[in-house]
């Protein structure tokens, strides 16, 4: 008896705790369109700032509406926290997002337009290789120095031009190995001209200015001193900025907290001295769901959400005190590439087997693939609904996107029509080509990347529906890498790269013909390029022309000619771009989202309601 | 004499320990096909010019034999070298192990202090209702995760809202006086360090009793009884004495656990202790930092050993005539 009833209650244990798996808490998504509606549309965002000048200092004045003083904004970063507060030798996200609190620069992007606006500088002009730059006066360091065409000066002769710390604006500067000359003019003018138009070169001047008479002293001692110059443990007292906000503390693993600068040149429509906010927090959280837990706790307040936690959000939005904002589509930009590889390695071998060659390098089969992939069901299964199909090279939020380049949906019968041009032939559901081979390939993608594992999954499926054998492999990142970039002995690949949604020119590395992530037809770096297909020729005309071209709307005529290129050639094939959706407690004033540039960008124009705070 | 001759034999015979340590340990991770630079390769902005640079800085350029002298030349001189980002490994260490140490020590305290009573007691109450509860909490506390109660312990923290979630400080701490900072850390304490203590209380209390009832069992306290002792006399003086060796060995295990034991709780808490820092270097193969945290989990090994060991001469007359 007694055992009958022990047994019952693991029985009737067992039946709950298989009862309790059946239930789910979110219900599945089944209504992508939900989130990929645009509600930033109806946001009025504050005009244009504008120079104003008092007491003979030119301060720069928001448009936005007045707030309150007073309280914290409490943010969260994933990772390891900064590793570094000088500015010029960020190599991180969280670094140089930090440093640039502290740090202004003379020009900045607008954030919703994207163009270039002038900064620490009063105003700017640009006259075919010229550009000149007004400084603004009477602006002071945060320990009382003036602000002078001295340390702009510094800044770039001694800094930037001289390769020290992170040397990607050096890199990006140089055209045809040659560095551009800065003069100075006047006591508030400087000059830079560039030895021939360069249409990236205005962007690259937003790179922040530091103080002569602190960095001086240790970029004088070399690489070493300045890279391990301004690390974390720097005294916050000691740092000496021009940032809306100083640094307060820094405790390692936990938080960084910043400080208003009480003496910022920046001012409300009032004419009171801006930013807000009394303090502005970061936590340093280890991973995703950390940071989801800290925001329900209400520790944190703003979040942004990923996957199938906005179908939660959302739901709970009406009765919470958070609101959810969709910015819109990512910058990340995921696809699969195809290798259309025709060169022998150095022991003269195929890198790509003949008959493999011949596939790749027909645009029919290319086509064929693109018009199987689902990129919908991915969207839809992989990525919860919060992403969109993507069919350009520039991400959907790039200021250059082509927008004539249409979508279009999985269709079989088109992808099947484009293989019989090419004279593959379809027998029992297995393709075959003109020679009566079997189309089999190998496609990869890194391993532990969970998504890009599911994609390979369901590309595989798509594909089987043309008859095509895919070997999905997923394998080492490193490994992947070094095949995409050396030895080139690949089929297909699923992979990621981040763009800028403001400057194409940052992807010449990949569409150049000679380029060192030329993924699709990789030369070594010495390798000639005589070979090159007619479009990719092309391609690089255009990337050569468009960096030339200063006026935005010829640029971004040139610049819609590649995306078509790449459009109709299709060497890479893309997939989606994640949606980006963020949680921002209501009681945060003067949130106006954009596309480009986030929810916290003005993060000096921010307030706190206090009467709307919910304890 | 025979002491210090005893513990300089101990200390000689790490230095091999060591070695073999760390050749297996820097050879493991620079095998492993994680690349520090991976990230940087698939970045269109970068150029081949800074790749090279942070390749020659990060000595990934040399064979991996010269790589390992290298560390080790510069480790037994003191240094532990840089971080993959350039951070000195010492200052990093330093930041996070007084934070360890603390969650150890207090979790230590704990499970001492509840832990080597309940073991007493359970063994003189053999067999009682109250032993068999305990026995089976102890199961239970053996049996469930850390990672896993963590969890739980952090999402009873975000329902009920009277814990932080994670961390050990809150933002305004600086600003706080010295008795509400200690509240503060108390209230961040108590998580983590409740897991800590169910987990490594079962072990220790299961442990206790056992000797105890091993000793109880023997000849001499029958004797005692017999003698007509009365019964504390017997258990405090007769018993506990003996049954308390094995738990000194224990304690030195605990010691080499100051530092490493409680990392993948300090994960989940994001505790900003070493556990954290150290996982977070091996996902990125970030060498000095891992190796130097080996060493120091070696050292620590050694070293609690070496004091269980000489805690045992103190101790055990027994341990003495071996060691002679």
């Amino acid at each position: 008896m007694k055992r009958l009833i022990t047994w019952g209650f693991i029985f009737l244990f067992v039946v709950l705790l298989l009862k309790s798996c059946i239930k789910q808490d979110i219900e599945p998504v089944y209504t992508p369109q939900k989130y990929s509606n645009e509600n930033l549309d109806n946001i009025k965002y504050p005009l244009k700032n504008k120079n104003i000048t008092i007491d003979g200092v030119d301060y720069l004045q928001s448009q936005a509406p007045v707030g309150e003083y007073g309280g914290e904004l409490i943010l969260s970063t994933i990772g390891e926290g900064p590793k570094t507060f000088n500015p010029c030798n960020t190599k991180d996200a969280t670094s140089s997002s930090m440093a640039g609190l502290l740090y202004d620069g003379l020009l900045t992007t607008h954030p919703l337009t994207g163009e270039v606006i002038p900064l620490l500088a009063k105003s700017f002009s640009a006259k075919g290789n010229e550009y000149t730059l007004n400084l603004r006066k009477g602006l002071k360091w945060s320990d009382g120095k003036p602000i002078t065409v001295d340390d702009v000066l510094y800044t770039y002769w001694e800094v930037v031009f001289k390769g020290l710390g992170n040397t990607a604006t050096r890199d990006a500067m140089l055209i045809n190995g040659k560095l551009p000359k800065l003069y100075k003019v006047d006591d508030y003018t400087v000059k830079f001209v560039t030895p021939q138009p360069f249409a990236p070169f205005l962007r690259l001047l937003s790179y922040p200015i530091v103080p002569k008479h602190y960095f001086k002293p240790v970029s004088d001692k070399g690489e070493s001193a300045f890279n391990a110059f301004l690390s974390p443990n720097t005294p916050p007292s000691e740092i000496v900025s021009n940032g809306a906000f100083k640094l307060k503390e820094y405790v390692a693993a936990q938080r960084v907290v910043f400080e208003r600068n009480s003496d910022y040149y920046k001012i409300n429509l009032e004419n009171k001295k801006l930013p807000y906010l009394n303090r502005l927090v970061y936590l340093i959280v280890g991973d995703t769901n950390n940071e989801i837990l800290k925001f329900e706790a209400k520790e944190t307040d703003v979040l942004s959400l990923r996957g199938a936690n906005v179908a939660r959000y959302k739901q709970r939005e009406s009765e919470s005190d958070y609101k959810i904002y969709n910015l819109g589509a990512d910058t990340g930009t995921l696809f699969m590439v195809i290798n259309l590889n025709n060169r022998k390695n150095s022991e003269g071998n195929w890198n790509v087997a003949l008959h493999k060659q011949k596939w790749f390098r027909d645009r029919n089969f290319r086509e064929a693939i693109d018009w199987a992939v689902d990129r919908d069901g991915m969207v839809r299964n992989i990525a919860h609904g919060v992403a969109k199909p993507l069919f350009t090279s520039e991400s959907l939020n790039s200021i250059y996107l082509n927008k004539k380049l249409q979508p279009h949906p999985k269709d079989l019968n088109v992808a099947r029509k484009k293989l019989e041009e090419s004279g593959f032939i379809i027998k029992d559901g297995v393709l075959y080509d003109l020679s009566g081979k079997r189309v089999e390939f190998d496609l990869l993608t890194n391993a532990g990347a969970l998504e890009r594992e599911s994609i390979g999954v369901m590309i595989k499926q798509d594909l089987e529906d043309l008859g095509m054998k895919v070997n999905f492999k997923p394998i080492e990142f490193n490994t992947l890498v070094n095949k995409l970039a050396n030895t080139c002995d690949w089929d297909m690949a699923i992979i990621a790269l981040t763009g800028s949604p403001l400057e194409p020119h940052d992807g010449k590395n990949v569409w150049k013909s000679n380029g060192p992530l030329h993924l699709f037809n990789q030369r070594k770096p010495n390798q000639k390029y005589d070979d090159r297909l007619a479009w990719e020729k092309e391609l690089d005309d255009i990337i050569e022309a468009g960096a030339v071209k200063l006026n935005f709307n010829e640029r971004k005529q040139i610049y819609d000619k590649y995306q078509e290129i790449i459009y109709k050639e299709k060497p890479i094939i893309y997939l989606y771009s994640p949606i980006r959706i963020t949680a921002v407690r209501k009681r945060l004033k003067n949130i106006f989202p954009t596309s480009l540039s986030g929810v916290v960008y003005n993060v000096d124009e921010i307030w706190i309601d206090k009467k709307g705070e919910v304890k | 004499m025979e002491f210090f001759r005893f513990v300089l034999k101990r200390f000689l015979q790490t230095i091999p320990l060591l070695i073999i340590v760390s050749l297996i340990s820097f050879f493991i991770i620079r095998l492993s096909p994680i690349d520090p630079l991976a990230e940087l390769r698939l970045n269109p902005s970068i150029s081949q010019e800074t790749l090279d640079k942070e390749i020659k800085r990060l000595n990934l350029d040399k064979p991996i034999g010269i790589q390992y002298l290298s560390w080790a030349k510069s480790f037994v001189k003191g240094d532990l070298g840089y971080t993959s980002s350039g951070e000195k490994v010492s200052v990093k260490l330093k930041e996070r192990i007084p934070n360890t140490l603390l969650l150890t020590l207090v979790v230590i305290f704990m499970t001492w202090s509840v832990g080597v009573p309940l073991g007493i007691f359970s063994a003189i109450r053999k067999e009682s209702p109250f032993d068999r509860m305990i026995t089976v909490l102890a199961s239970v506390g053996m049996a469930i995760p850390s990672f896993f109660f963590a969890i739980l312990m952090l999402i009873f923290a975000v329902k009920t809202g009277w814990f932080p979630v994670g961390g050990l400080t809150s933002y305004n701490f600086n600003e706080m006086s010295f008795i509400a900072k200690f509240v503060d850390i108390s209230k961040h304490l108590v998580l983590p360090s409740l897991v800590l203590f169910t987990i490594s209380l079962s072990g220790l209390q299961r442990q206790m009793r056992a000797n105890m009832l091993e000793v109880l069992d023997s000849d001499y306290v029958k004797f005692a009884r017999a003698k007509g002792l009365s019964e504390g006399k017997v258990i405090f003086k007769h018993a506990l004495r003996n049954a308390v060796n094995p738990m000194i060995t224990l304690l030195g295990f605990e010691f080499a656990g100051l530092l490493s034991g409680a990392a993948l709780t300090e994960y989940v808490f994001q505790y900003p202790g070493l556990g954290r820092l150290i996982l977070e270097a091996v996902m990125k193969s970030d060498i000095n930092l891992v190796m130097a945290s080996l060493m120091m989990g070696t050292i620590m090994l050694i070293l609690g050993n070496l004091l269980a060991d000489i805690l045992l001469m103190l101790t055990d007359p027994r341990v003495r005539q071996e060691a002679k």
